[in-house]
């Protein structure tokens, strides 16, 4: 199958910011979407994705086409940006890093934070960081199967594990919200 | 949400999928678009003004539209060619066989070469 971006990358390192400008629409919502739900916090969201696209920027001349697809690499970079932040977090003081996860605080968020939108918020962001993702990729930007797993670079079959714990989770901590 | 009907995977999944349809979308600020094309011209103005930029121009300037190992590596035979005759070949056989030959001329003498006068 040809990748769409193929073209596009090519273009890119080439240093025609139309084309850039084409890649930026086309992923950064997904990218930053993806980002915000790992994280939980706008600000870093968008330094993470800000990050994933300079890598893109200074890689492009040298992408390969047909090593892999473009926009399974694009979420690895994406997802591995966001692993940095969530243990550098980890690293800090508990108090801090329960003060960074608490939904109420960012100011863009207080629409959310009232209704069903910062539960489901609340309960993605306390799944363990793997399970999180695997949810994100697979149930959230619809991925398949086989490029959830090599984005997060283990088997389909620790994926579907980490699906399973996930959902299972999800539901016990939101199933009440099925009935509202 | 029907999940009796499914699989206990099937019924999470599909009961998920109506969870997630219920989060905001997330907005791309255009201060993030502004910042995302910054860095693209950075990165941009960093590859062409570098040593990087400049082999690739020179190159391009040598030999347009070829990659650049080609200009590279006609000008690395180039280059062997003329060291392993440099080093090979003797100096007095080098020097032998040159074009330059000494020319003799008589002051004295009436030059033995028709320029067309008399013909």
């Amino acid at each position: 199958m040809i990748d769409p971006d193929t073209d596009l990358v090519a273009r890119a390192g080439q240093g025609d910011r139309t084309a850039a400008q084409a890649l930026m629409a086309r992923h950064l919502p997904k990218m930053l979407t993806l980002a915000r739900r790992m994280l939980g916090d706008a600000a870093e969201a968008e330094d993470a994705v800000q990050e994933t696209f300079l890598k893109l920027w200074t890689h492009a001349s040298r992408w390969q086409p047909g090593k892999a697809k473009f926009e399974t690499w694009l979420y690895r970079v994406t997802m591995n940006k966001c692993y940095d932040r969530l243990r550098r977090r980890s690293t800090a003081k508990l108090d801090e890093a329960a003060e960074v996860a608490d939904p109420a605080l960012p100011a863009d968020r207080v629409l959310e934070n009232a209704g069903v939108a910062a539960e489901i918020e609340k309960a993605l962001a306390d799944l363990p960081e793997r399970q999180r993702a695997a949810i994100l990729l697979c149930h959230h930007q619809e991925c398949g199967n086989i490029e959830a797993a090599e984005i997060l670079g283990i088997s389909v079959e620790a994926l579907e594990s980490l699906l399973a714990r996930g959902r299972r989770t999800l539901r016990a901590r939101l199933g009440h919200l099925k009935n509202e | 949400m029907e999940e009796q009907n499914y699989p206990d995977g099937e019924a999470d999944a599909l009961w998920l999928a109506g969870m997630f349809r219920e989060l905001p979308p997330v907005p791309v600020t255009p201060a993030l678009q502004a910042r995302v094309l910054a860095s693209f011209d950075a990165v941009t103005e960093r590859r062409r003004t570098g040593l990087r930029g400049l082999l690739r121009r020179l190159g391009e300037t040598v030999w347009p539209g070829a990659p650049a190992w080609q200009p590279a590596a006609v000008l690395a035979a180039s280059l062997a060619i003329g060291i392993a005759a440099g080093t090979f070949v003797p100096v007095e056989q080098a020097l032998a066989d040159g074009a330059e030959q000494p020319g003799v001329v008589a002051l004295d003498a009436l030059p033995n070469f028709d320029l067309g006068e008399n013909s």
